[in-house]
């Protein structure tokens, strides 16, 4: 009676739970099409789930504990509802079984509870979700007291069984019923994602890390708006993956936009998109941090809303604010694409509304007129090295090393570093040359704000130019062109080896045709640039790098891959969005925290963001620079 | 309007040529040359500048290209035979290894010398019309002196380009042979070098076609010249436009350097080289002229003595390089400071005319406020850091106090500077009360902000003792307490007042003035013309042959004008021997030293300027118990190794005018020159 009970619950509300899943998932269809391998996806869904959602999940233990206890012993215990509802199947060591995985789920619900109760991060949202752990444990609780019961021959009430089996059974609702706009909806639709992911190349069993922009069809005419204007302009899988967000409040965390009071709240605007799925849809439910400084419920979207607007879903501010860092990305263990989004949002903005803000409307256009941000004339690239007398690698010549400098060479600051750099591949007896007046902006600012049309523009010459040259390997200083070059221009057909200097130089150092003559000895704390660190991992040449020159390094607080940016990425200083604080001046708490009376740098634009705070501060160097003080020749 | 540093960090291409930047120093006779020859010393005065990211420095003021242009005697440089190619060559790799270009001036003097030199040959020019500067009277050139002056520019121009030097100027301004024979005022003759302007110009036409034949139309040849010679009988602007646009039409010139004015004579050669008293940039109107004319790059110098001014002349299309030469006088790491964005440490130049005034008796170049300059093999431009770190306490916050604090503070040490007044600045803050001498503050102004910069504790208005510095247990006790006027010791001289009484304000000049000027120095005229301002009537006396008889040749003019102007009546050849009072008014007793005649004013006040006696005070209570007596080691001192360090106890020493009163710079030498080994 009461196991008959149970089944009949447990089907029941899996049922009910599954058509939910399908209606919800009808609303992802339409979104734009988009080419998955569904089959490959899902062979590889354990594993990624496994390993690459774990490594996310495993940076807070506390939380892979309860998730492990309270989604394992969920899964195992629904395998054995399932099991069981065959009446020759309930045999009492089943029964046993199912009360395992029903006290390991309630130890999970109860750290669950824990965590919501007593812990009460700040990045969580509430409303439905605290009910999470009640359902939890409710659920975990009452079912197993009947499997207990069921695999001991049944010695309680029969009256008191049935009202367990309700309550468990609400629990069961309550969690099941959660894929739609509920707590669980992750589950589902995060597995989906994981199955259907944009980006299959970065789990794993791919390359591991695939942050390069995708090109956007300028040529096709019918391919509806460039970018997102309406949430269905997203393609299908991007919705889907929206939709597994949990609302766990880590890409807030980690947000430098959103600590430093900027109006963007990456995880609210995900949920603006998710809510913009329905037809009326508003957020006057939504429970979590605001985009700080903007009210909820003001605005009701739907599918074929335009998102962005003073009075849409998304204000321009919140879309403008974004960094393009990367933390929201590195953070989310739903895999969700926060940055993609971004752009493409920005692409719709741009390019079909040239609804572009503040100065970074100026900058594109300097950009499509003179081929670089500053409106600079290109044979003034080398205004400042006319007395290092750089070689230029012309047509037909052919060098080792080619010095990409970037347009830190118009900046006076920046000036210094590429003067450092040049006097170490000199000193190192590196045969390098540089491209003078034919290198082009690499296009990255552009990129970041939209102008996928003038980004391509810059990427199709400067890929001409290069394949037209002669070198073994690029070496830049600036990570937004080792980035732009190393992962977005092989769309463009240019391939070839690209090294940040930090690289370099920690290979110069190691072969000997540096030598540290004069080590530092100085504390020295170390930034990590987003677009070297996240964007391409490498977080470990800069360190090895200091260590050879002799600092006694020091970690900031947020560092390596979750560094915090300096707030100059994405075309964020000219969008210029106002917060409570300004980023680097947060980024610089980090580094006085730290004690060194050194920051170490190791890109154009964290060094002019990171030199614009005011003193008293850290001095701030580019670390060719503190190389070159280590190495001078000794008489 | 861009930033100084978007504008002047912008290269500029001359033929094969490219200079990094758009600040040059112009070419001037600091006198460090020795034998005729650029040695060493002459050659780190420039490297110095190239280190310190000038795109060009010219060298070799007036560089002799004959033996009747005599450059020796004057501490210059003689290109006028092939001795001096291997110093050229040594000269132009040092400067080219810091990537800056170099150059050289050459010139025949021709009239604008002395004959009784060197050689005892006769000085040659256009005409035979008197030099009133040099006062002499040339030989007027025959069909031989042209053929043999113009073979000498050939032959030194070849000279100039087998020393690896990336090119060089002829002087054809403030009266050298060029524009002696451009200039009507000068150039009387009737054969086919005077009468018309083409004529008067076909001398300088032929030196430039002989250097051309010489050294091929690749070499880097530019010329010297006035816009505007500024007298009624001389070159017009008009005139001078017309020569500049001819030599370059003709491809005889590469680049115009073009200053305002002519140098014939003492006023002349002031406003030539303007001082303090002067707007900035007076002449900026005359390249401008030009480059609208020529198109060639144009050079200027006069008075340029900040990144902002240079900017502006260059942004707005006046001329295409700026020579701040004296401000790299001041200081030689301008450009690099502007690069590295640190203007803000840029020791500004003040128009002193401190360096130029020393040449023209004689003395070599330097820098009223910067010890180093010139003075590189011993003295660095970058203050190293100490091995030790010590506690220096300094006293007294004038030039001397501050220098010694702000080098102090460079080695590493910990600097506490004491100051009695309720501000910095010392007897400089005196001296620049006086109307045109106010740029003088910005010597302390700039060590003041350096040395808090550098986190030197000030502390004002405190009167140091013994007792509050031993409080302090310093290692080094370095006193710069100043000096306070010397009122004399003549009968009466208690009736007198001082120029400092005057120029604080603690006396406000009234009626009939005698001021007597013992020293000859700046403070004795300006407080003239200061109390002449006010409405007193003025009598300025003096033991000198003239009024700042000691103050140099860019200096003196403007006094004397201002003086005349204000008809301040000037008595020299006295000497004050008594004053005694008559009623409430003064009696001054004036002594002729020839005739020993005495004359006596009577005025309503008197006031005195003798110079300085030591505030030693503070000294003597500290001496006994210092671990050196108060001794500097001299020996030490000169050698450039660092004073004995006591066993226990603290050193004491003691710099600037409180020890003897002298001026500015030696206040500053005394202090640098010691600190920077502590």
């Amino acid at each position: 009676m009461v196991a008959a009970a149970l089944s009949t619950v447990t089907l029941t509300v899996l049922l009910v739970g599954l058509a939910l899943a399908l209606v919800q998932a009808r609303r992802w269809r339409a979104g734009r099409a988009a080419a998955v391998d569904l089959w490959a996806g899902l062979a590889a869904l354990p594993g990624r789930y496994l390993v690459d959602v774990h490594a996310v999940v495993g940076r807070t233990p506390f939380n892979a504990r309860f998730h492990a206890l309270s989604a394992g012993g969920f899964l195992a215990a629904l395998a054995l509802l399932v099991v069981l509802a065959l009446p020759p199947l309930r045999h009492p060591a089943l029964w046993g079984l199912l009360a395992l995985a029903l006290a390991a789920m309630l130890a999970g619900g109860l750290m669950v509870g824990y965590r919501r109760r007593v812990l009460r991060p700040a990045g969580l949202s509430g409303g439905r979700f605290n009910r999470l752990p009640l359902a939890l444990t409710g659920f975990a609780a009452a079912f197993l007291l009947v499997a207990a019961d069921q695999s001991a021959g049944g010695v309680l009430p029969v009256p008191v069984g049935l009202a367990l089996v309700a309550l468990g059974g609400w629990g069961l609702a309550e969690l099941v019923f959660g894929v739609w706009n509920g707590p669980l909806k992750h589950a589902v639709h995060g597995a989906l994602h994981l199955v259907a992911h944009p980006r299959p190349a970065r789990f794993h069993d791919g390359a591991g890390r695939d942050s390069g922009l995708r090109p956007l069809d300028l040529e096709t005419a019918d391919s509806g708006p460039l970018g997102a204007g309406r949430v269905v302009d997203f393609a299908w899988n991007r919705l889907l993956g929206f939709d597994a967000c949990v609302q766990c409040g880590r890409c807030e965390t980690a947000c430098p936009a959103f600590a430093a009071g900027l109006p963007l709240n990456p995880k609210k605007l995900i949920q603006d998109l998710v809510l913009s799925l329905d037809e009326g849809g508003d957020d006057r439910a939504y429970t979590g941090s605001r985009h700080p400084g903007r009210p909820v419920g003001a605005a009701t979207s739907g599918p074929s809303r335009p998102l962005v607007g003073p009075q849409a879903m998304i204000h321009p501010d919140t879309l403008w604010a974004c960094t393009t860092c990367r933390a929201c990305v590195q953070e989310c263990p739903m895999m969700i694409e926060h940055v993609d989004a971004v752009v493409d949002l920005r692409r719709f903005q741009t390019l079909e509304l040239g609804a572009t803000p503040a100065k970074a409307a100026g900058v594109l256009e300097e950009l499509r007129a003179t081929d670089n941000p500053g409106g600079r004339s290109l044979d003034r690239r080398l205004d400042w090295a006319v007395d290092l007398r750089l070689p230029v690698l012309a047509a037909g010549g052919t060098c080792d090393v080619l010095l990409w400098l970037g347009d830190g060479a118009y900046d006076l600051r920046n000036q210094r570093s590429l003067r450092a750099l040049v006097l170490l591949l000199r000193r190192a007896g590196v045969d390098f040359a540089v491209l003078g007046a034919e290198e082009l902006d690499c296009g990255d600012v552009a990129r970041r704000l939209g102008d996928e049309a003038t980004f391509q523009d810059l990427a199709r010459r400067n890929v001409a130019l290069l394949n037209g040259r002669r070198f073994a390997r690029i070496v830049t200083a600036d990570p937004h062109a080792f980035h732009t070059l190393r992962n977005e221009y092989p769309a463009f057909g240019g391939r070839w080896t690209v090294l940040h200097h930090t690289a370099f130089l920690l290979e110069l150092v190691r072969s000997g045709a540096l030598t540290v003559t004069a080590p530092l000895g100085q504390a020295v704390a170390y930034h990590d640039p987003c677009y070297l660190g996240r964007y391409n991992g490498e977080t470990d040449a800069p360190r090895a790098l200091l260590d050879a020159i002799g600092a006694r390094r020091r970690e900031m607080e947020r560092s390596g891959l979750r560094s915090r940016c300096c707030g100059g990425g994405g075309g964020a200083p000219l969008t210029d969005v106002a917060g409570e604080r300004r980023i680097p001046d947060m980024r610089m708490d980090d580094a006085r925290a730290s004690g060194a009376p050194i920051l170490a740098v190791a890109c154009p634009t964290c060094t002019l963001m990171l030199e614009g705070v005011v003193e008293p501060r850290p001095a701030v160097a580019e670390i060719a620079e503190l190389v070159l003080a280590a190495t001078e020749p000794t008489r | 309007m861009p930033s100084p540093a978007e504008t002047l960090l912008k290269p500029l291409t001359i033929k094969h040529l490219t200079l990094r930047n758009r600040v040059m120093s112009t070419s001037h006779a600091p006198g460090y040359g020795s034998d005729g020859k650029p040695k060493e010393r002459y050659q780190l005065y420039h490297e110095e500048k190239a280190k310190g990211g000038i795109a060009l420095t010219m060298f070799g003021g007036s560089s002799s290209v004959a033996v009747d242009s005599p450059a020796a005697p004057w501490n210059q440089i003689s290109v006028a035979d092939d001795s001096v190619i291997p110093f050229f060559r040594e000269f132009s790799d040092r400067v080219h290894r810091h990537g800056a270009a170099l150059m050289i001036q050459l010139t025949h003097m021709g009239r604008r010398t002395r004959w009784d030199t060197e050689n005892w040959l006769p000085t040659v020019s256009a005409s035979a019309r008197r030099e009133p500067a040099h006062r002499n009277t040339p030989k007027e050139m025959e069909d031989w002196d042209f053929k043999r002056i113009i073979a000498g520019f050939a032959a030194a121009a070849r000279r100039c380009k087998e020393g690896g030097l990336d090119g060089f100027e002829l002087s054809a301004a403030h009266g050298h042979l060029i524009d002696q024979f451009w200039s009507p005022s000068v150039n009387r003759r009737a054969d086919k070098y005077g009468g018309s302007l083409e004529n008067r110009m076909r001398f300088g036409v032929e030196v430039f076609e002989a250097i051309r034949a010489e050294v091929g139309d690749d070499y880097i040849v530019g010329i010297r010249m006035s816009g505007d010679e500024l007298i009624d009988d001389g070159l017009t602007n008009e005139d001078c436009v017309t020569i500049a646009r001819t030599y370059a039409e003709r491809g005889l010139i590469d680049f115009v350097n073009v200053l305002g004015g002519q140098a014939r004579d003492h006023m002349a050669h002031a406003i030539s080289l303007p001082n303090m008293s002067f707007p900035v940039a007076p002449f900026l109107h005359l390249p401008s002229s030009i480059k609208r004319e020529v198109g060639i790059p144009v050079f200027h110098a006069q008075r340029v003595t900040d990144l902002a001014t240079a900017a502006r002349a260059v942004e707005e299309g006046h001329v295409d390089m700026v020579a701040m030469t004296r401000a790299h006088i001041a200081d030689p790491h301008l450009m690099r400071k502007l690069a590295e964005g640190r203007l803000d440490d840029v020791r500004q130049c003040v128009g002193a005319g401190y360096c130029i005034d020393r040449i023209y008796v004689g003395g070599d170049a330097l820098c009223i406020q910067n010890a180093a300059t010139g003075r590189e093999a011993t003295m660095p431009h970058v203050i190293a850091k100490a091995p030790a770190r010590r506690r220096v306490l300094v006293v007294g916050a004038g030039p001397a106090g501050l220098e010694a604090a702000r080098v102090c503070a460079e080695r590493g040490h910990s600097v506490l500077l004491l100051e009695r007044a309720a501000s910095s600045g010392g007897q400089i803050a005196v001296a620049a009360k006086a109307t045109w001498r106010e740029a003088l503050t910005g010597v302390t102004r700039w060590l003041t902000q350096q040395a808090v910069k550098l986190g030197v504790e000030i502390r004002y208005g405190v009167e140091a003792t013994a007792a509050t510095v031993e409080a302090e247990r310093p290692d080094v006790v370095i006193l710069a307490t100043g000096g306070r006027p010397d009122r004399g010791d003549f009968p009466g001289s208690d009736l007198a007042v001082t120029s400092w009484d005057v120029l604080t304000g603690a006396v406000e000049p009234t009626g009939s003035v005698l001021m007597y000027d013992g020293t000859g120095l700046h403070h004795g005229a300006s407080c003239a013309e200061f109390m002449a301002t006010r409405g007193a009537l003025v009598e300025i006396a003096t033991p000198d042959r003239m009024i700042a008889e000691e103050v140099g040749t860019t200096n003196q003019p403007i006094h004397l004008r201002e003086l005349y102007r204000l008809g301040v009546m000037m008595t020299t050849n006295h000497t004050l021997v008594e004053i005694y009072p008559e009623g409430n008014r003064r009696v001054a007793v004036l002594r002729n030293d020839y005739t020993h005649e005495e004359e006596e004013r009577l005025v309503d006040q008197i006031v005195v300027e003798l110079g300085t006696l030591p505030n030693d005070g503070l000294y003597r209570d500290l001496k006994e118990q210092s671990a050196n007596r108060g001794e500097t080691d001299l020996d030490c001192l000169l050698s450039g190794r660092p004073q004995p360090v006591p066993e226990q106890g603290c050193a004491l020493y003691r710099i600037g005018d409180a020890v003897a009163g002298r001026n500015i710079h030696a206040a500053i030498y005394d202090a640098a020159r010691l600190c920077k080994d502590l």
